[in-house]
């Protein structure tokens, strides 16, 4: 009997199900950075807002990789509902304590499809993976120093407008 | 002058089946056939991950447990395929179990595939 199925994909069923939540998760993301653009952007903070922008397209960008390769693979690749976008934040630092979390659960999840992978012994969408390592690697430092700022310069006096001047100049330039 | 006679060809091979039905499998053209409440059909991959789907997605327990008067029938629309399934709850369970032993079936049919010709000795 002919194996139909796999000439037909690639990719598991669990695999492709665990990536279409991830597909879900970076759109979430990436409107969760939007929404954060927009705060601050009404609070003055000009710098963070265009960083967050710039997180958004980013995260979008995620979302696209991994859709295109669930159809590449031979999968569905199923465009996700967002919903639940908080539009109010409490404080500046608020913003950035959120935004590491996000970025902290987005890592956990991918290491969780790596995982299935590695049961699977689906060493393909393994070498996929690995790009988003790296990826998250610069995105969990750039959180966590943004965060960092807050400490370093303090919100004192006119901290809060020093921390969003240099929100903008992070980089993460330890490996190309 | 010799007749020559036209019939199908049958290489259906039998993937699994249960007292209510069976599915079977055409290599010749990358389909399977579904023998289940009175009908034989005919699915390719994309709609039988979908028949797979619509039926695992049918709350059983829900039903079994539900007390209100509505009849007790599933009615499982396959998008983009020809056929339909009306099926009272036994049948869906007769047809989940069915579908279960199908793709364990292909997924050991997968493996077997994967040692026997895939991986060069």
């Amino acid at each position: 009997m002919k194996d139909i199925i796999r000439a037909k994909c690639l990719i598991s069923s669990d695999v492709e199900a665990l990536i279409n939540q991830q597909i879900k998760k970076e759109a979430h993301s990436s409107a969760i950075y939007l929404s954060m653009a927009s705060w601050c952007n009404r609070n003055g903070y000009d710098f963070s807002s265009e960083y967050f922008f710039k997180q958004a397209e980013e995260e979008r960008m995620h979302q696209l990789k991994f859709y295109k390769y669930v159809l590449d693979m031979g999968g569905t690749a199923i465009s996700p509902e967002i919903t639940n976008i908080k539009i109010e934040y409490n404080s500046f630092r608020e913003v950035f304590e959120e935004a590491l979390d996000q970025e902290v659960s987005v890592t956990q999840s991918i290491k969780n499809i790596a995982a299935r992978c590695h049961k699977e012994q689906d060493y393909v969408t393994l070498e996929f993976l690995n790009w988003f390592f790296k990826e998250q690697r610069e995105e969990e430092y750039k959180a966590r120093r943004a965060l960092e700022l807050f400490d370093v310069i303090g919100e004192e006096g006119t901290g809060r407008w020093q921390i969003d001047k240099h929100v903008g100049q992070i980089k993460y330039d330890s490996e190309p | 002058m010799q007749e020559v006679s036209l019939l199908p060809t049958f290489d259906f091979s039998e993937v699994f089946s249960t007292a209510s039905g069976a599915i079977f499998q055409s290599d010749s053209e990358r389909c399977w056939y579904v023998d289940f409440a009175g009908k034989l059909a005919r699915f390719d991959y994309r709609n039988l991950l979908k028949l797979k789907k619509a039926v695992y997605q049918v709350d059983i327990e829900q039903k079994l447990l539900s007390n209100d008067k509505s009849p007790d029938v599933e009615i499982l629309f396959i998008c983009a395929s020809d056929h339909c399934y009306v099926l009272s709850l036994l049948q869906v369970i007769a047809l989940k179990e069915l579908l279960q032993g199908t793709f364990v079936m292909l997924e050991l049919n997968h493996i077997i595939c994967d040692r026997l010709y895939r991986i060069v000795a």
